[in-house]
């Protein structure tokens, strides 16, 4: 069993390699019951298993060694292309079967027409799996008088916010609605130019849909660099680095986004909390084939 | 027994005798080695291994069929085994994912979540994100299992990647493999499906929000993406049957179609054979390498085990998509260094790269994802498909080949492969250019704008340079030798006869005259690398 006869020295490193092999295997296969029995799967497990697996192949490999099977041998390939007369034979072959089959139009029409209005039969199932767009991507859940409250339902006043701090919010009822999400600010209200205050900005407060107008995701990040005299804000999607200015109607500046975040005109209700004066006079998000 | 190291050594088989392997049989050529004990006695008292062959034998054929497979030859190539390597990572993907939807519950129904992971008891979950949970901490080695399964995904679109490389770039895809040229992208297309409908499946943060941007991609497609994204996601985003549909696709759809195609896949080069590198004896019309049984069975199927044991180490070690630190997927969340599995990056990054373009006219828009998530991968993978057929007609060769360029021999192929690995490796890079940003404390901006004109400049900077290369390299000897040479061959009365280093020229003269042009040519490609045929 020593396999003293092998000769090269080759052959006799891969026989002991293989013997090591299989015995890390068979340790780690106990290794890995062990594990398990003991509740180390995060690593006795894992670990002897793949001693296991790794011993098995390792010994394997070096068992093919061992017996130094690698010997070369040739093999002569089949021709794949055919010879002209098989070619030919083939040809007429199917010229055949046209001449069998399409000797009747009529049926070889019908047939076609059939499987077209199998397959149009098919259609409505398949319809079913979802409903007709009935133009919900024109409309949020925002509504006049819509409070805008924090996804802990909390209204926001319209007095007495710090600035520069980002709040995501939704209308009062609609709390998650997906299409719904906007991001609030309160900036310096000299920073905000005309068209943000045309948009509906209020004291300094700014709203806008919190979807990227790229690929949807939710512009979540807010940076402010102060270190040059003109302070910059900047809104920032997370997924594809679309930057926009919340100062300037959320104007992108950079980044693959191609058109700004619609913004949501803003108004104070009687308590003195913030209200959507109406829904965004455009589709959130990136935009469809038939919307603008 | 002329290559090996101990050539006819009839003493070393000692330990062998108590073998069943059905050598005697299968392998007449060395049966003078394996003998002694085995072949005194075998023929009276046929031992249990010969009767099961003898079983199989008699009811598939012998000579026809049998014979035949275990007789088949594989050339042996370091460069060969990396498809091998993606099968062997997609047997482990089937065995982990089959345990994996022993637990998985894929549904959106929200429940809150009181299982053994504290930081997110109390918190309301989806029923699929609770069931990761549960496999990740409440099943005993069920992380293993988890982890094993992602870790083979990545290994198995990377064995994949790299598979396809090699094809092009020694021209295996040349006439006639052309159609497993196809099948083979089909196949890296539905890895890449089952790899992001694996990913999205536990509706964490992250891969909820690649769910969002696959809607958006989809919602962007001209005239119909509005009514399809309602079709995939049973109404508007983010509805309540998306991971219920992706599951059924994931576990069955897509794996039975990767099954069908592999097997395509397999059954072509098993009746082309095997493509093999030019070397001593090797011509178009023959193929030299070892037979199926023993050798390369056995080392491949160590392959597998060594393939599994790895993979099982990486899923013991090393934490992949820990979901339980990203959270469950919430509207109006997300996170910054989002970046997706390394398969998807070359995508983001082209999402990420792509200027602010769109075309918004007659009140229609041509959405910026038409040109990122469409045009661009589109280009990419249409390109990859008309390879033979784009080279065929640069090149007006319509001949078959089954002996390799080395990449060198096809200066202008192999330059081309470079310039497309660069493009689709900036983009790479442009999928986490916050990432890079971040670690050089560089603003994000800069490193788009660099990315954006490396991927511009790049592919043509990096032809030039693999045109220079190849052209130097050709003129450079290889090395002396680079795998064994000659052996055993098989005349037409099935005879072995051993093939010395002195007959390599002899074959190459005999070949010149029979097959005038292949063998010129292989003659041609040989002379400036193999310094043994000169």
């Amino acid at each position: 069993m020593t396999g003293d006869g092998g000769g090269a020295g080759v052959n006799q490193r891969a026989y002991r390699t293989a013997v090591i092999s299989f015995v890390v295997a068979i340790v780690g296969g106990i290794t890995a019951a062990v594990g398990y029995w003991t509740d180390n799967t995060g690593d006795l497990l894992g670990l002897g298993l793949a001693a296991a697996l790794v011993g098995i192949g390792v010994g394997l490999v070096c068992w093919e060694k061992f017996l130094d099977l690698d010997d070369h041998v040739v093999q002569q390939r089949e021709p794949l292309r055919l010879t002209p007369q098989a070619e030919r034979e083939l040809e007429d072959e199917v010229r055949t079967s046209e001449n069998v089959l399409g000797r009747r139009p009529l049926l070889v029409g019908l047939l076609g027409g059939s499987f077209l209005s199998m397959v149009i039969g098919f259609v409505g199932p398949i319809g079913s799996l979802g409903p007709k767009p009935r133009g919900e991507r024109g409309r949020t859940s925002w509504s006049p008088g819509a409070r805008l409250v924090t996804t802990s339902g909390e209204p926001i006043a319209a007095e007495g916010a710090t600035y520069d701090q980002l709040v995501t919010v939704f209308p009062e009822g609609h709390i998650g609605v997906d299409d719904s999400q906007v991001v609030l600010l309160r900036m310096p209200p000299d920073v905000l130019t005309r068209r943000t205050l045309d948009g509906g900005a209020l004291d300094g407060w700014v709203a806008y849909s919190k979807i990227c107008s790229h690929a949807g995701c939710s512009v979540g990040l807010f940076g402010i660099d102060t270190r040059q005299p003109d302070t910059l804000r900047q809104l920032v999607c997370p997924c594809h680095q679309s930057i926009f200015d919340p100062a300037d109607g959320a104007r992108p500046t950079g980044g693959p986004a191609p058109r700004s975040l619609p913004q949501l005109a803003l108004g104070v209700d009687d308590q003195g909390f913030l209200v959507a004066v109406a829904d965004f006079d455009r589709p959130v998000g990136p935009l469809a084939w038939n919307e603008t | 027994m002329s290559a090996g190291p101990g050539p006819a050594d009839p003493a070393r088989p000692a330990s062998e005798d108590s073998d069943s392997v059905p050598g005697p049989e299968v392998a007449p050529e060395s049966s003078q080695n394996r003998t002694s004990a085995a072949s005194a006695g075998g023929r009276q008292h046929r031992g249990v291994v010969e009767r099961y062959v003898g079983a199989v034998t008699g009811r598939v054929g012998a000579e026809s069929f049998v014979g035949k497979v275990l007789h088949k030859v594989f050339p042996s190539h370091f460069s060969f085994l990396w498809g091998e390597l993606a099968l062997y990572s997609f047997m482990v993907l089937l065995i982990t994912g089959t345990y994996l939807t022993l637990f998985f519950e894929g549904s959106q129904q929200t429940l809150i979540y009181d299982g053994s992971y504290r930081p997110l008891r109390g918190v309301e979950v989806s029923a699929a994100y609770d069931s990761v949970l549960r496999i990740s901490f409440d099943v005993k080695g069920g992380l293993l299992i988890r982890q094993m399964h992602h870790w083979a995904a990545l290994v198995f679109v990377g064995a994949i990647a790299l598979h396809m490389a090699r094809i092009f770039f020694t021209g295996a895809f040349r006439r006639p493999r052309e159609l497993n040229w196809v099948v083979g992208l089909i196949l890296l297309l539905l890895a890449l499906a089952a790899g992001f409908t694996g990913y999205s499946l536990p509706d964490d943060l992250l891969s909820g929000t690649g769910l969002r941007i696959t809607q958006a991609i989809i919602l962007a497609i001209p005239f119909v993406g509005e009514r399809l994204t309602y079709l995939i996601f049973g109404g508007e985003w983010p509805g309540t049957d998306i991971i219920g549909r992706l599951y059924p696709v994931h576990i069955l759809l897509i794996p039975g179609l990767i099954i069908v195609m592999l097997s395509v896949h397999l059954a072509l080069v098993w009746r082309q054979k095997h493509t093999q590198f030019s070397g001593p004896g090797r011509s178009e019309r023959n193929v030299i390498g070892l037979r199926v049984w023993p050798g390369f069975a056995i080392k491949s199927v160590g392959l597998l085990f060594v393939t599994a044991g790895v993979i099982t180490a990486m899923g013991a070690l090393f934490h992949v998509n820990a979901i339980w630190l990203y959270g469950p997927y919430s509207t109006a969340a997300a996170t910054s260094y989002s970046q997706p599995d390394w398969y998807i990056g070359f995508l983001e990054g082209s999402l990420r790269l792509f200027p602010p373009w769109e075309i918004r006219a007659f009140g229609h828009t041509i959405n910026n994802l038409v040109f990122s998530a469409m045009l661009i991968p589109g280009v990419i993978f249409a390109g990859l498909f008309l390879v033979p057929w784009i080279e065929r007609r640069l090149s007006g060769d319509d001949r078959d080949h089954h002996v390799l360029d080395r990449p060198r021999d096809a200066p202008h192929r192999t330059a081309a492969g470079a310039a497309a690995i660069t493009f689709v490796a900036v983009l790479f890079l442009g999928g986490s250019q916050d990432v890079i940003a971040g670690t050089l404390d560089v603003s994000i901006g800069h490193v788009t704008t660099v990315l954006q004109i490396a991927a511009l400049v790049g592919p043509p900077v990096a032809y030039v340079i693999a045109l220079r290369m190849c052209r130097t390299l050709a003129g450079r000897g290889g090395p002396d030798r680079t795998e064994r040479a000659g052996g055993i061959t098989r005349d037409p009365a099935g005879g072995y006869h051993s093939t010395f280093e002195g007959d390599v020229d002899d074959v190459e003269d005999e070949l010149v005259a029979e097959e005038g042009e292949v063998a010129v040519e292989t003659a041609l490609v040989d002379s400036p690398g193999t310094g043994r045929t000169s």
